[in-house]
């Protein structure tokens, strides 16, 4: 059996606009059209009610903070909450410019009850700083109607819909009229009226509305289907001057949007802080991660590492988390006996001293079939290395032929730069006198660009050290490339 | 027994006196006359190894290439903080060991350094750790930390300093001195014998495999293709 959770936030005009400043109390009225439409609850206790002029607010209390409403906002808090509520039943969609309609009677076994369904949407909905009411019923538009009132959801709905008051249908004002003036002013009054005989009355449409919150017609809604994106937001309410205070925030953030992700079967391999100041954006970070995934705890661990590093000169107002490019989900799956496999991703390594180290101070070493020892090892600082078009013609190369260096000396250490030896009539020396104890081996590569020709020698140091040197031939200098470690 | 006594116990720090000391086996060298020597016949995992050394080429490297070459199959990361200069990955290939695991961090600054050994040790991606530290001298609680960190971890963490270090107290259970080539010193060990000179001969070398080691014995080459030094 289906079940409707309707989520109403009446306050939703004056909520979008003040959710903000939670904690401080500032007495708020909002305006349409010159009117009160809403006012908070300071406001209502000094004697702002709904529909007031600027001016009597203004004579009422000189400091009232008078915001114009703003929908667009009303609509982007709105599709937050969607993003919300997406995790708790994949069907559901907005109706009106207030409401969210969940379909829950799928997931009741998932929440172990209704209760308990219950408690988690007030605890999510109240961090968030939203009031709403609820109203539960079987069809939707039901749903909607019974959100404003209180009862019992398990009496059958048209015996719940009865003490409704008809005005609640305001969308059709001419057809309420038509009706008060025959005196109906209740459901009560037109559910027991014949459907011909109210249909002459009220027409199609509010009959249309009346089968479908009974049950009785179809109500085909479009599901709501989440963002290609990431963005969330929180607000302090405060100025928060110290790093660590961000922390609870930036993990809030975290595990929405990681919540996020787990529903829409995504990942991601970048996030983006953005912190507010008073007037304007502080500061933005980027966090990236090499590989794809997620994991909460690895990007908290990430952003952390940047927090730490960043120096506030203003207060903090608000914090939001943005991730614009998602990738569909590559989940791995798990060795249950294994431990080895369960432990630390390994990437997690790379991208935690990347991040506070800088991109440039993690390298990678690799191999190439190259004749010139410069360009058959070298060290790289692309982390992904593998996805690169010349990696993979490496890759290939090296299924034909290892670097082949059997049979030839070949040094640990290598010299990112060949350094030049001093020679003089007694011989070599680079931090001693060298001795030449193996070689020659021929290297002569290159010729179609800066041709190279070197003689490679092992050279014995003073103390037993070995190192790799060799005498450009074209150049007649001698130079030390190597390490015999 | 109670758990937190076990704990305690399990620690490669804890002296157990004489009877349970057997049980603690290292992993093996690769060099038959080191492993004798060593307690536990092997490297110590989970321990930090000071190895003093001035200046590269007097084959300190080498000591741990066996050593890398089994780690290599775990398919973990082989870190290298700070190394001087660049491993050669064509000579790690053809040794058998998988130059993707091989990952160089370059620090920036001391504490960058000291943080990204602890965070290396810390984290189980690593199966072996290897920092230079370099000329700075580092205070006794700094190696503590990096102990601790590599205490309890299956890690082979390898401590490069200078000789003069060897001067000052540390922490590490098992402090190396490479006075020559090829020859060892066992400054410190802890249940073990120290003191000790270790020459490591030729007889470990794999046959057929590039050597790093032991270049053929030495005969002053006087080719007719030597190059005569004239400036």
């Amino acid at each position: 059996m289906s079940l409707w959770l309707c989520l109403r936030f009446e306050k939703l005009p004056l909520q979008a606009l003040t959710r903000r400043d939670k904690g401080l109390i500032t007495a708020t009225a909002i305006l349409q059209q010159q009117r009160v439409l809403q006012a908070c609850d300071t406001a209502a206790s000094l004697g702002i009610k709904p529909g007031m002029r600027v001016a009597t607010v203004r004579a009422l209390d000189e400091s009232m903070r008078l915001l114009e409403r703003d929908p667009s906002l009303e609509q982007q808090c709105l599709k937050q909450l969607c993003c919300w509520a997406y995790s708790i039943s994949p069907s559901l969609h907005i109706y009106r410019d207030n409401c969210l309609l969940l379909e829950i009677g799928g997931c009741l076994t998932l929440f172990k009850g209704l209760e308990s369904l219950l408690i988690q949407v007030h605890s999510d909905l109240s961090s968030r700083g939203y009031s709403y009411l609820t109203g539960l019923a079987e069809t939707p538009k039901a749903a909607w109607l019974l959100s404003h009132t209180t009862d019992d959801h398990q009496r059958p709905l048209n015996e719940r819909l009865q003490p409704l008051p008809l005005r609640l249908l305001d969308m059709f004002p001419r057809q309420l009229d038509s009706l008060a003036r025959a005196g109906l002013w209740q459901f009560s009054d037109i559910l027991n009226l014949s459907t011909q005989a109210l249909g002459r009355r009220c027409g199609k449409d509010m009959i249309h509305f009346i089968q479908q919150a009974l049950g009785t017609a179809h109500d085909p809604q479009p599901d709501y289907s989440p963002p290609p994106q990431f963005r969330d937001d929180y607000w302090f309410g405060y100025e928060v001057k110290a790093n660590q205070e961000l922390l609870p925030a930036i993990q809030r953030l975290l595990q929405a949007l990681c919540q996020f992700l787990r529903n829409t079967q995504l990942q991601c391999q970048q996030i983006q802080w953005q912190l507010y100041g008073i007037q304007s954006n502080l500061h933005s970070l980027t966090v990236a991660s090499s590989l794809a995934h997620s994991n909460w705890r690895q990007w908290y661990q990430l952003s952390q590492l940047h927090i730490e590093q960043l120096t506030l000169d203003m207060g903090v107002e608000g914090i939001s988390l943005q991730c614009l490019n998602l990738s569909a989900g590559n989940n791995h799956t798990g060795d249950l006996f294994n431990a080895a496999e369960q432990s630390e991703p390994l990437h997690s390594l790379l991208d935690r001293l990347q991040n506070r180290l800088g991109l440039q101070s993690v390298k990678k070493i690799a191999g190439r079939n190259e004749h010139l020892p410069e360009f058959a090892g070298y060290s790289s600082c692309d982390n992904d290395g593998n996805n690169t078009v010349d990696n993979n013609i490496d890759k290939h190369d090296d299924s034909h032929a290892q670097p082949s260096i059997s049979g030839a000396y070949r040094p640990f250490w290598l010299m990112p730069e060949p350094q030049q030896v001093n020679q003089s009539a007694r011989g070599l020396y680079w931090g001693g006198g060298l001795n030449i104890m193996e070689g020659p081996e021929r290297i002569e590569d290159n010729w179609w660009l800066e041709p190279v020709s070197r003689d490679y020698y092992v050279a014995l140091g003073q103390r037993g050290q070995k190192y790799w040197v060799y005498r450009d031939r074209l150049q007649n200098r001698w130079f030390i490339q190597g390490i015999f470690a | 027994m109670n758990a937190a006594i076990d704990h305690v116990m399990q620690r490669q720090d804890t002296w157990l006196g004489r009877a349970s000391r057997a049980a603690r086996q290292g992993m093996p060298t690769g060099y038959h006359k080191l492993d004798s020597e060593l307690h536990g016949n092997g490297w110590p995992l989970g321990n930090t190894i000071e190895l003093l050394s001035d200046g590269n080429g007097l084959g300190a490297m080498g000591l741990f290439l066996p050593a890398m070459e089994q780690l290599s199959q775990q398919g973990r990361w082989q870190v290298f903080i700070a190394p001087p200069y660049i491993p050669y990955a064509p000579l790690l290939e053809a040794r058998g060991i998988d130059s993707q695991q091989v990952l160089l961090v370059h620090p920036q600054n001391r504490q960058d350094l000291l943080w990204s050994i602890e965070q290396a040790l810390r984290s189980s991606t690593c199966s072996a750790v290897f920092a230079w530290l370099g000329n700075t001298t580092f205070s006794y609680s700094e190696l503590r930390k990096l102990q601790l960190a590599a205490a309890g971890t299956d890690v082979l963490s390898v401590l490069f300093r200078p000789r003069q270090a060897g001067h000052n107290h540390a922490p590490a259970p098992l402090r190396l001195e490479m006075k020559e080539y090829r020859r060892l010193n066992i400054l410190k060990q802890r249940g073990g014998n120290q003191y000790v000179d270790v020459n490591l001969g030729t007889e470990d070398d794999i046959p057929g495999q590039p050597q790093l080691w032991e270049l053929p014995a030495y005969a002053p080459v006087q080719h007719a293709q030597t190059p005569a030094f004239s400036a």
